[in-house]
């Protein structure tokens, strides 16, 4: 997970740092392809952490319980 | 790293536009005056609550998920991310969210790789996860030498923002300033310990985020809730060249030089790290992460909604005709929507949140020197808890002196540059180690030793022979490095360096503590005591 959490920020940042026209082009007025994906990437931070925690308190927890036992 | 250039700050005089700032504020020196007097009372509250070292170093490990996800926000959420990024983007448009989302990606990774192990293994620093299984002395002062390299840059950053912001806001003296900053810490720290820090970041994260949300809605009240529309009109004013990528990303590595220090830095900063030993367990810790993450990302999101509402309705000469930098950006916008009584607001509220970073940064030092440095390499871990206290308040005493002195030596300096400095320390010199000794079997004492300070000397030399030095304040015609942020060579470099001196030498005390140290490290045995 940490590398998908890298890959998707080093992907934006490749992105501006590589192909600034293609962030540059405009969805509407108002809305960039680079505004987007900037946003999507804070949402996808949330999603990562979320899916972690989710697993980490159901699966993760219960199997060191176990060992503790 | 120029989002924290609110350091420019202590530049840019105010010029005449139609503004207040600058002139001293009814408002804001209320505002002011209830958070000290309620801060303090917190601190007096809990002062009678903080007698052993683990209620001074980690609150007696009661902090809830909740209230350490605030607090984590609140210890990084600094001014530079609120006045900064406000700043940046209202003069640059889209590039600001290059730093808002670089801040916030630092989080995941602290979550999968750092945070857990380190509430398992650790009591105080996180240099105790680092020496679980090394040879103490060796481990502690490499790790104390990067925690205080990293805390004392960020130190200077912040009390020279707080000095110039001050000055611009309540028209104070900028000595005044910072020694009002330095004495409120130290009382704070000294006090109150973690649990009075503790409570000065949950309220300074609320104020923030509070403070931030109703100026953003303030804001898309103006263009029907719909932030395309925002985005629209700045487009409009300002040209399609505001939602791009502009001149900020004139070099692609300088680009990912900044993004790695920005995302593996967050995971090396010791007043982050240390707030994982205020829970009660590494369940707790983790669930404190998604909160802080969940915080810290709607901030940024507010901030840019911030910074695009200033360009229009503010105007970038207006906001940078008062202070180069932009940093004046939020303040500004909150006067054209609220008036001055909502400026006050505003400026009470950046000031908070400078108080309670500088508060959380100076404990975490303090716990690098007394803990770390005193009590298990002078005393040999012998010390008693009466005695730990006592060097732990002399400690804070001492680095609250230094945060003030230098922070009145280095006046009017545009640092800037330390902040991404400590960053790339923090990234380069604990981070590696963290890793290396969390998750590999074969990493020896010395591997980690020599990766700590190869990654502390390799950022500082290749800061000092960078443009931000040797170009904007040596006046030299060219750098010999060519990157602002070192951190793409140096977090390789440091990694590199632990790997090969790990494979050189041996360590059988290292390599019969695996076992040990990784059964701990998930099950939680024998956590602190």
């Amino acid at each position: 997970m940490t590398a998908l959490m890298i890959v998707l920020y080093f992907g934006f940042v490749l992105l501006i740092a590589y192909n600034k026209p293609f962030m540059s082009r405009l969805i509407t007025p108002g809305l960039s392809v680079g505004i987007l994906l900037g946003a999507l990437v804070i949402v996808c931070t949330w999603l990562l952490t979320w899916v972690y925690v989710r697993w980490a308190n159901t699966h993760y927890d219960s199997a060191v319980d176990k060992l503790n036992r | 790293m120029l989002a924290v250039a609110l350091l420019q700050a202590a530049t840019g005089p105010a010029t005449a536009a139609q503004t207040r700032i600058g002139e001293p504020n009814a408002v804001a020196m209320a505002f002011f005056f209830v958070f000290i007097a309620v801060t303090l009372g917190i601190t007096y509250w809990a002062a009678r609550r903080t007698r052993t070292t683990e209620e001074f170093y980690a609150a007696g490990r009661t902090i809830t998920a909740g209230q350490n996800g605030f607090a984590l926000a609140g210890d990084y959420m600094s001014a530079a991310s609120f006045l900064g990024i406000a700043g940046l983007v209202s003069t640059t448009g889209f590039d600001g969210l290059i730093y808002s989302t670089g801040w916030l990606v630092g989080w995941p990774v602290v979550l999968f790789l750092i945070a857990e192990p380190l509430r398992n293994l650790g009591k105080y620093t996180f240099a105790d996860v680092v020496a679980a299984r090394l040879r103490q002395t060796p481990v502690r002062i490499a790790a104390a030498i990067g925690t205080l390299a990293t805390v004392i840059f960020y130190l200077i950053a912040q009390m020279v923002g707080a000095g110039g912001l001050i000055r611009l806001m309540f028209g104070l003296s900028y000595e005044t300033a910072v020694i009002i900053v330095g004495a409120a810490m130290m009382a704070y720290v000294l006090f109150g310990g973690m649990i009075a820090t503790t409570w000065v970041q949950i309220v300074k994260a609320g104020l923030l985020l509070g403070g931030a949300a109703l100026l953003a809605v303030l804001v898309l009240s103006k263009f029907g809730f719909n932030p395309v529309r925002l985005f629209a009109a700045a487009a409009e004013k300002f040209g399609d060249g505001v939602l791009a990528p502009g001149r900020l990303v004139t070099t692609p590595l300088d680009t990912i030089s900044l993004g790695m220090a920005l995302m593996f830095g967050t995971a090396g900063l010791p007043h982050i790290l240390m707030r994982f030993y205020t829970v009660p367990d590494a369940r707790t810790a983790r669930k404190s992460v998604f909160y802080a993450t969940g915080l810290i990302g709607g901030f940024y999101l507010l901030t840019f909604v911030l910074g695009f509402g200033a360009m229009v309705l503010v105007g970038p000469e207006t906001i940078t005709a008062i202070d180069r930098g932009g940093n004046m950006a939020a303040p500004l916008l909150a006067e054209a929507l609220g008036g001055t009584p909502f400026l006050g607001f505003i400026a009470a509220v950046a000031f908070a949140t400078i108080l309670a970073v500088v508060a959380g940064l100076t404990l975490s030092g303090a716990a690098a020197l007394s803990h770390d440095l005193w009590v298990n390499v002078a005393r040999a871990g012998t010390a008693t808890a009466n005695e730990q206290l006592r060097v732990a308040r002399a400690a804070t005493v001492v680095l609250g002196v230094i945060a003030i002195i230098l922070g009145i030596s280095f006046k009017g300096q545009n640092v800037a540059f330390m902040v991404g400095l400590a960053f790339a320390i923090a990234a380069s010199a604990n981070f590696p180690a963290l890793v290396l000794s969390i998750f590999w079997r074969r990493s020896t004492t010395q591997g980690v030793v020599a990766s700590m300070l190869v990654g502390t000397l390799g950022t500082l030399s290749l800061i000092w022979l960078s443009p931000t030095i040797q170009v904007d304040i040596l006046k030299a015609p060219s750098a010999v490095f060519p990157l602002k942020n070192p951190a793409l060579i140096t977090i390789p470099l440091s990694f590199l360096t632990g790997i090969v001196v790990s494979l050189l030498t041996s360590d059988a005390e290292s390599l019969a503590g695996y076992e040990r140290v990784e059964r701990q490290m998930h099950l939680g045995h024998s956590t602190s005591t």
